[in-house]
């Protein structure tokens, strides 16, 4: 956020204009013209101020309106350039205006602000003449004169900018090569050298396109290049910030993504659903989910956040990611001060930001398809059988039904069973605030202090009480209905105590002994009775699988009767120590004369034995013949399997997914002056940048969806070019526009921008294929080159732009991961679900937020899954994630930082998990490859390389093999530590580990992870 | 062990044992030639550019180094460096309306909030007559190379955005903090060793690992955390206990086979792998080295208090675990240690001060942990003519409140302080920081700032200039934007400059 004035300095530039100094004593808008049109202006509108027309005066900028008609001393025009405010005096640079000047001004504004009818009345619409503003139009390929080489357009494109410098392009990489970079390009994953062998023995014409056919075709293309999507999505497995909280279902957007490109979803359907998947007609869950795009913006649940405020920053942080992920915008500048170098202004940035601004966060029911299917079946086979038993007990209870008023009739009514309580005073010691309910019951709300001790005090006047009762129960305000307050509605009652004291002297309480504790329902290991066992660490609790949410009662009794002549005052004290807001959510006491045996009925039953019959409600009908049922060993021997079943009714998936839907009733938008939510500036409608075609809205409210339509029209003339660009730069290494990031006024300019435009128009011609467009690229003779530095071109073209050589350079920290674990066969490769906790250093979840991080290694296979189901904690990622440039997840990445640190030798050549990786390999050595030596290095070579080693390199690896060997022949323990083997004294433990030492050399080459 | 083997690694221990300053100023190239990576002299060199290899800065810098010493949590500025005798006498009192009503709190309930006197005596200290706390004796013995800041300001109130602020120049996520900016900047004196280093004591900070991140810069900028537990660098230590003469066979053939296959892509970057994993190998020999005090006389480990504990008296109130004493006071000697290796930017982080509830015993605890070690770095470095060119800075997030802090739910209500980014104080010394003076004034009860307020920024923009960067000219282009430490402002504070 901006803090200084500078930001949000209106910068009037001093211009002289001679024509018009003879007029501009007398003519105010002689004046404007002459002294501030060069910034706010037809040609340049500095933070977002046009001062050529009237309406974009009284529009103002970034700061408001300029004027404020008839009202001069209220105009901040006048307030600066009067030198009014001395961080901002207009115009900024030369001569300031006379007091002459000044006085015209006001009172032009004094008079109306009248304007001229000559002076003409609308402003120019906004124009740039920036390239990529203008949509693409499809350029016919260069001619070349090397006809052979191109293999398709692209290719031309290429060739005659190279035969324009006299550059010849790189012959074709060799099989062995292409197929490797095939594989790591298309699915992330080193081929196997089998496949290689394959691949370089197939002569038959077509087997490069067949392989690339092969390769879209693998369900873990998806995996590849949903990696690079989730870079541009700031995807993470956590909230981010101070609390930083596990969001465990942040899984199912991320496999939306692999699975949508695994089955090519054209590009702008891909675009629309993530934004507005909600909105479109007839949106199923897998259109809900795609919103999850929006989902992964950071959320800050620390102590004293305002919500308004967190709200504000994660659209802010919809809009700029909007902007730079499909249309190369970096928009996030108009946050606080009109765009320096694109035009946008401040107001179109908070236009745009309204579109987000209609949206709110939703976590919705999302289970896996598998699941669904499981509990519609077993949700029907239990409806029937349910049905089917209470058939039965039904038809039996209506016979007893009829026999119930004669019943009645017999029965001799017991004195009053419960006395409900009612509070005098209650407290919390944590700060939980009470409100009493109509039932005398207290309901706990406000703030949830992780444990509470509550103080409840009662007065009776009654004597003889025996029997104490303590309901927890539910409630529509607490989490899950409660009773408890805690997260999933349970409670932990560490210790519940009693005091009594005479009401004429409160002084002498004493404690009660509450004996014989009993509850309708305790949580294994939390029975009632260690609520009133005197140790305030052990408690009763209520949980147990599926629905636990409901009323719960406890009673006791005392050994001796409690209760004062004059009155008694009751202190109940309820201590609740398991933390993180385990306590009670609402609480009601009851006391009785009657030892708790002897209270035969219910409150609703005594409830309705008071009434007569035709008075009951049916509430209290049911009750009484719900208990007269029960009466019947025959009901109840009916009814028991009934009871049973419903205990066990299966719960629906559990599994949810975090979408972005509708608001029903948004808030305004208002531009954020300087970019802070508190300060308001105007009003502001949905809509989008004026410098860009129009948007053809679908209502007169423009929402998401029209948004989203407008982003992949064809008309628009930055989507395609963004989407092409990218694929292009990862396919090559590098952009055709280097800053895939800003295709604005300031970006780097396109090394080939007819290419470019061809791509992006053909991109939309051919219904947005992703797929498509990547098998046009690498079927490519540019793309096929070798990628071997030439000596001759490193002066002319240092950067390789020209493109006379494919790029070589090292995989991504995923890919790094993923090429260690199939070399070792170690990889256990299924697709999506739950994100999984490979083994880290021990101590580094402890960086996270007051040990609140919890890493538990999964265990094997899960925890030889791909790099890009790494759980990503955002404030304690993976370090080896990051250590080899993973971006953060906190906002979009377009394009990765490559680095090249001793923290990545350090990582390749110790981290346990890679060094598991040679110990794999070196065991795979001796299992799988000839006894012979030379045979068992190549074996090694060629299972991470793909090609055989040289003799050169053969003869050194022995070498190498040979010194190692000989260390650990004069130290056997080391030897077999190294070599994982289960005793010392194996035999040929010296022998396994120098090629476990050997298979840790060969992944440690630069080679290994590096795509050539 | 084998002669031949002896033989080859006796020439490696011996390039192992040049001295990280005698490298400092080699090019790369040099380098790679001395270690055999290129054959001749005569060779053409490959353009290897090696990031943190050391760079001119803009201007003639005074600080070669900075220690930050970084209290997470905000310490109380009140019952530390800002004397307001005024609270005693309104002590228990609120405050006016109109002080508080646009004021945001991040715990404090304002109905019913009240100032909360200061429970320390001050003293005046050095020949300037600092006046500091009872609660940092060892520290004012230092107070003639300290310049006290009783005037910084911060835009953020609340933990994570506000140690952002102070270590990135923003409250947003995913900027590269002042030690990776540093580093971007000037390059790493040390060869064998990070250029960017972070320890830490006690619990973890509100921030995390972003408090040391690269942000968009590449990651070879980032702080590397030396840890506490464990290798002190991640994955320092060989698998397996490999002794280090097996880790250089491997090393060793690791290079030769890179080189050779330098030979046919000639890809330059081959080159820069190579010269990576030598730095990793020398890092793993020197490391041990650096972590080894038995070279430290017995005075100065006295001085530092590194066998120090707090004491059964005070375990009640640990909240970073046993050993939080030795690793505060080890932390200190082995930044010195750092610094005369070369090393650029280190970081001490401790949290927590985030001193909520129960001031009067968690603060003195904390600062019996710190003053003590923090004053011996200052007058080590400074006996050994360090003083100069390290540049060591005290400071936390925010401040704290005036009023005591009255959240709902506490059971000791006014027994501690909330956040207070409005004025607060840090302190510097060294590395060309004029000490012995005191910068800015607050007002009677601490609340505002009266006299020379210092934005975060502007501390940003003093560091900067000392180390010879012109902060406006420091900036990294990305994502269209030319971005700075200090964002869009920052001020020289030319009171500060010795």
């Amino acid at each position: 956020m901006c803090k200084s004035g500078w930001c949000f300095f209106v910068c009037l530039t001093f211009a002289v204009c001679p024509r018009l100094v003879a007029d501009e004593s007398a003519d105010p808008l002689g004046l404007l013209s002459a002294r501030c049109y060069s910034c706010h202006g037809p040609e340049k509108q500095s933070n977002g101020l046009r001062l050529d027309s009237q309406e974009s005066l009284l529009q103002g900028g970034d700061s408001g309106p300029a004027i404020v008609p008839g009202k001069s001393s209220e105009s901040l025009l006048i307030t600066l350039v009067s030198g009014g405010d001395p961080d901002r005096v207009m115009p900024p640079k030369g001569d300031r205006l006379t007091e002459e000047q000044v006085a015209v001004l006001k009172a032009w504004i004094d008079a109306g602000a009248v304007w001229p009818e000559t002076a003409g009345e609308t402003p120019a619409p906004v124009a740039s003449d920036h390239w990529a503003f203008a949509t693409p139009v499809q350029p016919e390929a260069p001619a070349v004169a090397n006809a052979a080489w191109p293999k398709n357009k692209i290719d031309c494109f290429i060739l005659a900018k190279l035969e324009g410098q006299n550059l010849a392009p790189s012959p074709e990489a060799d099989k062995a090569t292409l197929i490797r970079r095939l594989h790591f390009d298309l699915i992330g994953l080193p081929p196997t050298p089998e496949e290689v062998d394959r691949f370089v023995a197939d002569d038959t014409p077509g087997a490069y396109e067949r392989l690339v056919n092969r390769l879209l075709g693998s369900p873990h293309f998806g995996e590849r290049w949903g990696r690079f999507w989730l870079d541009l999505a700031r995807y993470a497995d956590s909230d981010g910030y101070e609390k930083d909280g596990v969001r465990p279902y942040a899984y199912r957007y991320r496999d939306w993504v692999i699975d949508a490109l695994n089955r090519d979803m054209p590009y702008d359907q891909f675009v629309v659903e993530q934004l507005a998947g909600d909105l479109l007609p007839g949106a199923d869950q897998d259109c809900l989910l795609a919103t999850g795009f929006h989902r992964n913006t950071l959320t800050n649940r620390e102590g004293g956040i305002d919500p308004e405020e967190d709200r504000d920053k994660q659209n802010v942080d919809r809009v700029n990611t909007t902007a730079t992920v499909f249309l190369g915008l970096t928009m996030g500048c108009a946050q606080c001060h009109t765009h320096k170098y694109d035009p946008i202004t401040q107001r179109e940035y908070y236009s745009f930001y309204a579109f987000f601004n209609a949206a709110m966060e939703k976590d919705v029911p999302a289970p896996m398809p598998g699941e669904v299917l499981a509990y519609r079946e077993a949700k029907q086979r239990f409806d029937g059988q349910v049905a089917e038993l209470r058939k039965t007990v039904d038809e039996y209870r209506a016979t007893l039904a009829q026999k119930l008023p004669e019943w009645e009739k017999g029965l001799t009514v017991p004195p009053e069973g419960w006395t409900v309580l009612d509070p005098v005073s209650y407290a919390s010691s944590g700060g939980t605030e009470f409100s009493e309910l109509e039932d005398h019951s207290l309901l706990a709300a406000g703030y949830l202090p992780p444990e509470d001790k509550y103080t409840i005090v009662v007065r009776s006047k009654e004597l003889g009480l025996k029997t104490f009762r303590l309901q927890a129960l539910t409630h529509e305000s607490l989490a899950k209905k409660g009773p408890g307050r805690a997260q999933n509605g349970n409670f932990v009652l560490g210790e519940f105590t009693l005091y009594a004291a005479p009401m004429n002297d409160p002084n002498k309480m004493q404690q009660v002994k509450l004996v014989r504790p009993k509850a309708d329902f305790e949580e294994p290991g939390k029975e009632i009775g260690l609520a009133v066992d005197g140790d305030t660490n052990s408690g009763w609790a209520i949980y147990r699988e599926g629905n636990f949410n409901e009323d719960r009662y406890a009673t006791f009794e005392t050994d001796e009767a409690i209760g004062f002549p004059d009155g008694t005052v009751l202190t109940f004290v309820l201590d609740h120590r398991y933390g993180r807001g385990h306590n009670i959510g609402r609480v009601r006491l009851s006391a009785s004369k009657l030892p708790a045996d002897a209270i035969q009925f219910s409150d609703q039953v005594y409830a309705a034995l008071k009434v007569s019959a035709d008075q009951r409600t049916e509430e209290q009908k049911s009750a009484l013949l719900d208990y007269f049922c029960n009466l019947d060993p025959t009901y109840r021997e009916l009814s028991a399997p009934l009871d049973a079943l419903l205990k066990a009714e299966p719960q629906p998936p559990k599994t949810m997914a975090q979408v972005l839907v509708r608001n029903p009733d948004p808030p305004k938008t208002f531009v954020h002056l300087r970019g802070d939510f508190l300060s308001k500036g105007d009003e502001v409608q949905a809509a989008t940048p004026a410098v860009l075609p129009p948007m053809h809205a679908r209502g007169a409210t423009p929402d998401r969806l029209d948004l989203a339509r407008w982003i992949v029209d064809p008309a628009n003339p930055l989507t395609s070019r963004v989407y092409v660009n990218r694929i292009w730069q990862r396919l090559f290494g590098r952009g055709i526009v280097p800053t895939p990031d800003d295709f604005g006024t300031r970006c780097e300019p396109p090394s080939h921008p007819e290419l470019l435009d061809w791509l992006a128009t053909e991109a939309i011609a051919r219904g947005w294929s992703t797929k498509d467009l990547i098998r046009l690229v690498v079927n490519s003779s540019t793309y096929r080159q070798s990628s071997v530095v030439r000596p001759d071109v490193l002066e002319l073209d240092p950067e390789n732009r020209l493109l006379a050589r494919q790029n070589r350079y090292h995989v991504e920290a995923e890919v790094t991961r993923d090429a260690y674990l199939a070399a070792s066969g170690l990889l256990y490769d299924v697709i999506g679900g739950p994100s999984v906790r490979p083994p880290q250093p021990a101590g580094i979840a402890d960086l996270g937020y007051a040990g609140q991080v919890k890493w538990i290694d999964s265990p094997a296979p899960d925890k030889y899954r791909r790099g890009v189901y790494i759980f990503f904690q955002r404030t304690v990622p993976y370090p080896m994630l990051m250590a080899f440039d993973c971006p953060d997840a906190n906002s979009a990445t377009p394009r990765r930082n490559r680095s090249n640190t001793p923290l990545q030798a350090l990582t390749l050549l110790n981290d346990p998990v890679f060094f598991e990786c040679a110990q794999a390999l070196g065991g795979r050595i001796l299992r799988e490859a000839p006894e012979d030596e030379a045979q068992r290095i190549r074996f090694a070579f060629r299972q991470c390389m793909g090609r055989a080693p040289s003799e050169e390199e053969l003869a050194r690896l022995q070498q190498f093999l040979t010194e190692q060997r000989h260390a650990f022949e004069s130290d056997s323990a080391l030897a077999a530590s190294f070599a994982n083997a289960h005793t010392p004294e194996e035999k040929d433990a010296p022998e396994r580990a120098a090629y476990v030492a050997l298979a840790r050399v060969i992944m440690n080459l630069d080679e290994f992870t590096t795509r050539e | 062990m084998d002669p031949r083997l002896e033989r080859i690694l006796q020439s490696r221990r011996e390039f192992l044992t040049t001295t990280a300053s005698g490298l400092g100023g080699l090019a790369l190239t040099s380098m790679l030639l001395q270690e055999g990576v290129l054959a001749h002299a005569d060779e053409p060199l490959p353009k290897v550019e090696n990031p943190l290899a050391p760079k001119a800065p803009h201007f003639a810098p005074k600080a070669k180094a900075c220690i930050f010493i970084f209290m997470a949590g905000a310490p109380s500025q009140i019952d530390l460096f800002d004397p307001k005798p005024k609270l005693n006498e309104l002590d228990g009192q609120p405050l006016p309306e109109s002080m508080t009503e646009n004021v945001r709190f991040a715990f404090i309930q304002k109905e019913t909030a009240v100032i909360r006197g200061c429970h320390r005596t001050f003293t005046p200290y050095g020949q300037c007559g600092m006046e500091l706390s009872d609660l940092l004796p060892h520290i004012g013995t230092c107070a003639d190379d300290i310049a006290l800041i009783r005037s910084m300001h911060t835009d953020a109130f609340n933990h994570h955005p506000g140690q952002l602020m102070m270590n990135t120049g923003v409250m947003t996520f995913g900027r590269p903090v002042m030690g990776a900016w540093i580093n971007y900047g000037l390059g790493s004196e040390s060869q064998n060793l990070p250029g960017y280093v972070v320890l830490s004591a006690g619990r973890g900070t509100t921030g995390g690992a972003s408090n040391w991140s690269s942000g968009f810069l590449p990651s070879t900028y980032q702080g590397v955390l030396f840890r506490n537990q464990g290798d002190p660098v991640l994955h320092l230590s060989n698998p397996a206990n490999l002794p280090h003469d097996c880790q250089r066979l491997g090393l060793d053939a690791i290079r030769d086979l890179n080189q050779m296959r330098y030979r046919e892509p000639q890809d330059p970057e081959i080159l820069s792998r190579v010269a990576t994993y030598e730095l990793a190998g020398r890092m793993q020999s020197e490391a041990p080295e650096l972590f080894d005090f038995s070279q430290e006389n017995a005075d100065t480990l006295e001085a530092y208090g590194v066998n120090r504990s707090e004491g059964e008296k005070w375990k009640s109130l640990r909240s970073g675990g046993p050993d939080e004493f030795q690793t505060f006071a080890s932390n200190c000697l082995l930044a010195r240690r750092l610094v005369e290796r070369g090393v650029r930017f280190i970081n001490i982080y401790h949290a927590t001060w985030d001193h909520h509830e129960d001031i009067d015993n968690r603060l003195p605890f904390n600062c019996m942990m710190c003053d003590q070690p923090i004053a011996a770095l200052i007058k080590d470095l400074k006996q050994r003519g360090l003083l100069d060119s390290t540049m060591v800075v005290w400071g936390g997030e925010f401040g704290r409140t005036p009023l005591g802090e009255n959240r709902a739910g506490f059971r000791k209500p006014n027994t501690g302080r909330d956040h207070h980014p409005f004025a607060f104080s840090m302190w510097m010394a060294g590395g060309g920081v004029k000490g012995g003076q005191v910068i800015g004034k607050t007002d009677d009860i601490g609340w505002d700032i009266v006299e020379d307020p210092i934005h975060v920024n502007d501390l940003h923009a003093t560091m900067l200039h000392l180390f010879g960067i012109d902060h406006e000219r420091l900036t990294y282009r990305y994502q269209g934007r030319d971005f700075r430490l200090t964002d869009v402002a920052g001020k020289v504070v030319n009171k500060l400059l010795a």
